[in-house]
């Protein structure tokens, strides 16, 4: 189990931490989602997990022991996937695999088995011998993930791994990644794509400005406590019944409304009538992680 | 061995040997600079080779003194002399189109004259007259009026020996006329170690000079690669695989350092086999083993310097552009200053004052010392030292850089 204590983070000059009193409980050998829009402090966090950024405020943990000490003792422990290409164009695929193999102290028959295995989850076969800089997107994104890989490393630091790959090779990446717990890895994985997330996750973080939202599993975050109407209209909603139910236009006199309870239903549809409003239809649905997020923050995930 | 530094030194080498434009610079560049620079500049290496600068003499005079002098004058003088029809005007019409660039005029009464000062016999003293075309560089007229001069000294002390020979009634030796052949005055040797040897030729000046230059430019595939690494996030993914930078840096040193030995070995072989199929002399290295591993002491520290001068710059450098900018035009800078284009002997004192402060030229330094004095390791010490030193302190304000870089970010 990795915990994540009241960690905080400010960059040098900034005026607001990057990440404010972080405090997460990342189980073993699952997928764990961090969603948050661009500059949430994802990216911060896990520069914290690989050993990039050193906290000043809180306790990072696995299995109970400080995070240096783990990575000391074991410095394959942690591997990181940037979001960048982070290899050689100039190296071929294979060369690639044996230089960062090396660097983590790999040699001789490890090396080259590890290489192997990494080449077939990542299935570059066809390529081993190209350049990396002769591969398509979608392949350098398998490339950077194989890499990553090498070591078998315990804690897999996924950030944004998709970020400009075709569909196809999206579908490809997450099906992989899905499948490393099954071999004991934790992986974290950060995103701004919320069906990424739903696809792939057991556990999600749902961060924006350096907190966190909410933290559970993906039902536990989709059950809300205030349930969601969709509901239709013959006249335009009144705006103070609006701003009451934190309501959003959602097609032709048709609105998205939040809930206190499912007890104030008969209180809103009073609300209409006395406002002279026809309800056409209304259906209670659930939130998907668009609309939770929209519920903590009022802005979009894409914002 | 660290498995992991072995893994750096083997990914640079390859990444290296795919960098064609960088490879065409380290080794292509400099084998043109030195066949180029060591064609035209062979004449300014080579002492009593006649300077394409032409001469004629108008004798008006006629005696055998006026004879003797253009005579010694044409053995003496390193321009070239041409055979006018010694008329006045003639020699200044070709002067005007610009056939010839100096005419100097002998007047009658010169052999009388040549022992009789102005004034003692009433009558003044009529000067020698130098034509001269306006275009002509100042130093190359002094130059001729220096010869000149010291062909007219040397006549008059000839014709003054005879005229006291004469009149001590001491026996004239036969043959002693003013016509006679005279022996090269001034032979050269240039001073190397315990022994005399032949002046260099500008060979033995290029071959060094443009090595060093080539090896400075090492500063292009260094921070190519170096600048992929950090934009690519290739640098902090290594650091989050525990790869301290030092290490990332030592990765680089080996394989450019091998790269710098192979220009120093194709270079010299340019210089022995290639340089002579082009009119010049052949490159001699120093042929006993003390002065080859000193010559190797020099050709080491100049790397050391070069390739922690290039580490220095891919750090500062944002981008590969601004690398070959700054990479490129602090080379050319340190190679101007440093006597590498210009040989620092044709500088004013000034600025041999400021090639001093030049790493390429402390290098060329220690190579002359070598190569042209065949001095021992004490006396290239000093320029293995000042090389060293500047290797050092490159390497440490690069690895200062980036850890202001990485405290700027966190």
């Amino acid at each position: 189990m990795l915990n994540i204590d009241g960690v905080s983070y400010r960059y040098r000059d900034a005026t607001t931490p990057s990440l404010q009193n972080v405090s997460l409980n990342i189980p073993p050998a699952g997928v764990y989602g961090l969603l948050g829009p661009n500059g949430a402090g994802k990216t911060t966090l896990i520069s914290v997990l690989a050993g990039l950024l050193t906290v000043t405020d809180g306790l990072i943990t696995l299995d109970g022991i400080p995070l240096a000490e783990v990575r000391s003792k074991n410095p394959r422990a942690f591997a990181l996937v940037p979001q960048d290409y982070a290899f050689y164009p100039m190296l071929t695929v294979a060369e690639n695999l044996r230089f960062f193999g090396g660097v983590l102290g790999l040699g001789g028959t490890e090396l080259k088995s590890q290489s192997e295995s990494a080449i077939a989850f990542a299935r570059l076969e066809q390529v081993v011998g190209k350049r990396a800089e002769q591969l398509s997107g979608g392949l350098r994104r398998r490339l950077n993930l194989a890499i990553g890989l090498l070591g078998k490393p315990q804690l897999l630091l996924l950030d944004e791994p998709t970020v400009g790959v075709d569909p196809q090779s999206r579908h490809f990446l997450l099906d992989s990644i899905a499948a490393l717990p099954a071999a004991g890895t934790t992986v974290i994985y950060t995103s701004h794509y919320m069906e990424e997330i739903e696809a792939i996750c057991q556990k999600i973080a749902i961060v924006d400005q350096g907190q966190v939202l909410a933290e559970g599993t993906l039902s536990d975050i989709l059950r809300s406590p205030e349930p969601l109407l969709e509901i239709g209209l013959e006249q335009q909603l009144p705006v103070g019944i609006a701003q009451r139910y934190s309501a959003t236009h959602i097609g032709e006199q048709k609105y998205r409304l939040i809930l206190p309870s499912t007890a104030t239903l008969q209180n809103l549809l009073d609300e209409l009538a006395s406002a002279g409003c026809s309800v056409r239809n209304l259906s209670l649905g659930q939130h998907d992680l668009e609309q939770v997020f929209m519920r903590f923050t009022n802005r979009s995930l894409r914002d | 061995m660290s498995p992991r530094l072995l893994a750096l030194w083997l990914k640079e080498t390859i990444a290296l040997t795919r960098d064609k434009h960088g490879l065409l610079a380290l080794f292509i560049m400099p084998t043109i600079f030195i066949l180029v620079m060591t064609m035209a500049l062979r004449d300014a290496f080579t002492p009593g080779v006649t300077i394409d600068v032409s001469y004629s003499v108008v004798d008006l005079d006629q005696t055998p003194i006026s004879k003797a002098l253009v005579k010694r004058l044409n053995r003496v003088a390193a321009f070239k002399k041409i055979e006018g029809d010694n008329d006045l005007g003639s020699a200044r019409n070709q002067l005007l189109q610009g056939k010839q660039s100096l005419v100097l005029v002998l007047p009658k009464e010169f052999g009388n004259r040549l022992l009789t000062p102005g004034g003692t016999d009433g009558k003044p003293a009529e000067p020698l007259s130098l034509l001269i075309d306006p275009a002509l560089s100042p130093t190359l007229q002094l130059a001729f009026r220096n010869q000149v001069m010291a062909a007219l000294g040397a006549v008059r002390a000839d014709e003054l020996t005879v005229k006291a020979g004469k009149l001590f009634g001491l026996p004239v030796a036969p043959g002693a006329t003013l016509e006679k052949d005279w022996p090269d005055e001034i032979h050269s040797e240039a001073v190397r170690g315990n022994t005399n040897a032949k002046i260099p030729s500008s060979v033995q000046q290029n071959v060094p000079a443009w090595l060093i230059f080539a090896m400075f430019f090492v500063v292009i595939p260094v921070s190519s690669i170096f600048i992929i690494e950090r934009q690519q996030g290739t640098l902090q993914r290594l650091r989050a695989m525990g790869v301290p930078f030092h290490l990332v840096l030592a990765g680089k040193l080996l394989p450019f350092f091998i790269v710098n030995q192979v220009q120093a070995a194709l270079m010299v072989l340019v210089g022995m086999y290639l340089v002579p199929q082009f009119g010049s002399e052949a490159l001699e290295l120093p042929s006993s083993l003390p002065l080859l591993l000193n010559w190797w002491a020099v050709s080491s520290t100049v790397s050391l310097a070069a390739v922690s001068w290039a580490l220095l710059i891919a750090s500062i450098a944002k981008t590969s552009e601004q690398a070959t900018i700054v990479g490129g035009v602090g080379n050319i800078l340190m190679g101007a200053v440093g006597g590498i284009m210009v040989p620092k002997f044709i500088m004013p004192a000034s600025m041999q004052k400021i090639a001093a402060l030049s790493p390429m030229a402390w290098g060329l330094e220690g190579f002359h010392t070598v190569m042209l004095r065949h001095g021992s390791f004490a006396d290239i010490l000093p320029s293995l030292t000042q090389l060293l030193v500047f290797a050092v302190a490159s390497l440490l304000a690069a690895i200062w850089l980036n850890q202001r870089a990485l405290a700027a970010q966190s």
